[in-house]
């Protein structure tokens, strides 16, 4: 009896230091898995981190099975997560990420100063010969303390203007070459009763990113690359006069009368998506829209049957004083130093498995890999696009999305409403604007 | 495996107490390695990647419920233990003690720790004095977000609870379907504020002229009526009227459910007693319905006030805030930590907003403190 009135709470004592027990060495668990193989992968997986959509992830993963996980004694897998960048941090700081895709530059420097991935020289990779393989530039935006730590798994060309090409060819207009003739081609569809371009800025929360786009493409055709680095790192002010140049080309376009469909100041109030419409009407609304590569998913809601190549087509916006080519993309970092992580990496960023995923319909990624050919593309649009961006990796005359790269009170904060302020307030408003960004950088 | 070995120890009892007694040693041991083990187990495979998330999740609440009887029942066996005098000085404490310590780590802890951040620069790494305050309080987008929230949680409530009585009232008298009357109303209650601010941007949708057909209601009425189509979200200061509605839409349903179970509770003979003095219903209503549904009126307007103080879904929703002058704080906080990774300047915006809810908070204490009183 007395042994029974002891032993109960005795008992239970045991299962709650057991619970607790546990919960403690649960995180000791986690980290002790790492050296064994991170998250369950004692197995020997290899969890590649993105924010795939679903369509892309089994185009993707079966390439891996095809390619990788076929001849290997570890099974590679792409792992889709609809909230990325909470379960990147998650894995990172508990030491469960294996390899992880990350489209900004400036979280995988985070990264790498919180000592969560690991650089690419530790895994025993040669930096000379990914240089050649990617170009300087691309691969020097994941360097932080003077190591790498991200392979460019996926670029996307953002210097792009699209065109109806049927109605455009049929009023006998020409792709330009220059700026000038871009200039002579906008004028020329004013003169023929229409108007050039079509222009929209919203974006919920995010309004104004597509003219910061604008910008970033106009200061890279007009100052160079040089001054592009050197306003990026803020060695220049934001109203520098090179600056104010690209912006002042920017108006030409922007409050030219007729130049743009609905006027300059219902930019802002355009949702962008809504924006390539009228390229579509019959007869085009406007015939020229300057966006990215992935505004080409949008043009179905615009006319079901709109076919690449017949329909609308894309040409890259004409060089001004500069050559320049503007572009965003992904990084691959490694956050578990073992040599199937390295193996698979190894592959990953190959010519074979690179050249593969670009023969997916539902993938619409492009190679950073500068061996990738465009004969890999099984889209039309994404070969023309990757012959555009493999020049401007090897001649170093492409740059990375500004904004992503500016501190975030800048980047995703005053260059967006500012440029918004500039299409609302005219060519007038511009220096306040300038100004006012240039004020709002953070010091330090 | 351990259920087993007990109930064949209980079952054995009664038929021989020596073998009994030396079951139940083997029973107690089994127990006592068994538990640990299969908890160790219950918690390995709430973490594992590839299991059925039901059956993790079953796991899981059967380990939280029986976790917490079994600290609860242990601590209570210690109490039990302990010299007479001290057992009944020290049971309250034991018992309140876990939801203290979880309350401390939920609420407490965070409420300090961005107290200190918001004297601290944007990565938290060396102090700064009162320079996030400073901004808060001279930034002009800042400045407008404080004045837009002052307007939110005035004009929110106000409107919300005033079409909440007049309908709670209505309806009241209707003779059939009080029920379906009220219901609707209700229904948006049931949307999440980004849903309710998603189908409002459908309703304020505007298009430039040339890009197709305007397929915002909004414009649809206002072009039917010969206008040409108006960007509404970024048309000041109406905007922010065009955002408050969206609130009250939402919040009505609630303020008329909650006052017309008031108006129900005021005993019939009141009212009646008054028609028969001859009190037009006019009379009825503010002499006697308004004053007996007072304290619900007081909780309706705390709980909508409130609200409008966090408001940021819909506002995050709508358009740029800034270039729009839609601002409110609790956006501003969010935007702040989030979007610009600045946490100096969004916990320093935290600490006001925290501020502000406090006076409505003694207010409402105090308020039912008093009606306490009364009863």
């Amino acid at each position: 009896m007395r042994l029974r009135r002891l032993m109960v709470p005795l008992l239970a004592f045991a299962l709650i230091a057991g619970a607790c027990g546990d919960d403690d060495d649960g995180d000791e668990g986690t980290q002790s898995e790492d050296t064994g193989g991170g998250g369950g992968d004692d197995s020997g997986r290899v969890v590649l981190l993105t924010a795939m959509e679903p369509e892309e992830v089994s185009a993707v993963q079966s390439i891996f099975d095809d390619m990788i996980n076929a001849d290997a004694d570890y099974e590679a897998e792409v792992e889709a997560a609809g909230n990325f960048e909470e379960q990147l941090q998650i894995r990172a700081e508990g030491g469960t990420l294996d390899l992880a895709a990350v489209p900004q530059p400036g979280a995988v420097r985070q990264l790498a100063a919180d000592g969560s991935i690991v650089a690419l020289e530790d895994l025993g990779f040669d930096i000379a010969e990914l240089e050649e393989m990617f170009g300087e530039y691309f691969l020097s935006l994941g360097e932080y303390e003077g190591k790498h730590y991200g392979v460019p798994t996926n670029i996307n060309l953002k210097s792009m203007v699209w065109y109806p090409k049927d109605d455009f060819d049929a009023a006998g207009y020409e792709v330009p070459d220059t700026w000038d003739d871009l200039i002579a081609l906008s004028d020329k569809i004013v003169a023929d009763g229409s108007n050039p371009w079509c222009i929209g800025f919203e974006s919920e929360g995010a309004t104004g990113w597509p003219a910061t786009d604008w910008m970033e493409d106009l200061v890279l055709r007009t100052a160079g690359v040089d001054t592009y680095d050197q306003w990026v790192n803020h060695e220049i002010p934001f109203d520098d006069p090179a600056i104010k140049e690209a912006a002042e080309r920017f108006g030409e376009i922007l409050f030219t009368d007729e130049y743009v469909l609905g006027g300059a100041a219902a930019t802002a109030d355009l949702a962008f998506g809504d924006a390539p419409g009228p390229l579509f009407q019959d007869p085009p609304g406007c015939y020229l829209h300057r966006q990215a590569s992935f505004i080409n998913s949008f043009f179905g809601n615009f006319d079901e049957d709109a076919e690449a190549g017949t329909d609308y087509d894309w040409f890259p916006l004409p060089p001004i004083d500069q050559e320049g080519t503007l572009f965003a993309g992904e990084f691959t970092v490694v956050g578990s130093n073992r040599p199937e992580v390295k193996d698979f990496l190894d592959q990953f960023i190959g010519q074979e498995v690179q050249c593969a995923m670009g023969g997916t319909e539902a993938s619409s990624r492009i190679s950073p890999n500068i061996e990738v050919g465009p004969d890999c593309y099984a889209n039309d649009i994404l070969a023309d696009a990757s012959v555009v961006l493999t020049d401007a990796l090897e001649n170093d005359t492409g740059r990375f999305d500004a904004s992503d790269m500016m501190p975030p009170e800048v980047g995703s904060g005053t260059f967006w409403t500012g440029m918004i302020d500039y299409v609302r307030g005219g060519p007038d408003s511009l220096d306040g604007v300038l100004a006012a960004i240039e004020a709002s950088w953070p010091a330090g | 495996m351990t259920n087993g070995s007990e109930q064949q120890t209980t079952a054995t009892v009664p038929a021989n107490a020596e073998a009994g007694r030396a079951l139940k040693l083997l029973g107690a041991v089994v127990v006592l390695v068994g538990l640990p083990l299969l908890v160790q187990w219950a918690f390995d495979f709430t973490k594992d990647r590839d299991a059925n998330r039901f059956a993790i999740v079953g796991v899981a609440i059967v380990l939280g419920v029986l976790g917490v009887f079994a600290l609860f029942w242990v601590m209570d066996q210690i109490v039990d233990r302990l010299p007479r005098g001290w057992r009944e000085t020290a049971r309250p404490y034991v018992f309140v003690g876990p939801a203290l310590v979880v309350l401390s780590v939920f609420l407490i802890y965070p409420v300090v720790n961005t107290l200190l951040l918001s004297f601290k620069d944007r990565r938290g790494d060396s102090w700064v004095g009162l320079d996030n305050f400073e901004f808060v309080f001279t930034d002009p987008s800042m400045l407008r977000s404080l004045r837009n929230t002052s307007l939110w949680i005035v004009v929110v409530p106000a409107l919300a609870l005033v079409i909440g009585l007049v309908f709670a009232t209505l309806a009241d008298r209707l003779q059939r379907g009080e029920s379906v009357a009220k219901s609707v109303i209700f229904l948006p209650m049931a949307i999440s504020f980004v849903g309710a601010a998603v189908t409002f941007r459908l309703i304020y949708n505007y298009r430039p002229e040339g890009f197709g057909s305007n397929v915002g209601v909004m414009n649809a009425v206002w072009q039917g009526l010969g206008n040409d189509p108006v960007p509404w979200l970024t048309r000041q200061p109406w905007n922010n009227f065009l955002l408050m509605v969206i609130m009250v839409w939402m919040q009505t349903g609630f303020a008329m459910v909650v006052l017309s179970s008031a108006i129900k509770s005021i005993p019939e003979e009141i009212i009646e007693a008054a028609r028969i003095d001859g009190a037009t219903e006019w009379q009825v209503f503010r002499h006697i319905t308004i004053p007996s549904i007072l304290p619900t009126i007081t909780v309706v307007t705390t709980y909508m006030v409130i609200n409008a103080m966090k408001v940021f879904d819909i506002v995050f929703v709508m358009g740029s805030p800034e270039n729009n002058g839609t601002e409110v704080v609790a956006e501003r906080m969010l935007t702040w930590f989030f979007v610009r990774n600045n946490q100096g300047y969004g916990a320093a915006v935290a600490v006001v907003l925290f501020l502000a809810v406090i006076p409505v908070m003694i207010a409402n204490v105090r308020r039912f403190r008093a009606e306490e009183a009364i009863r």
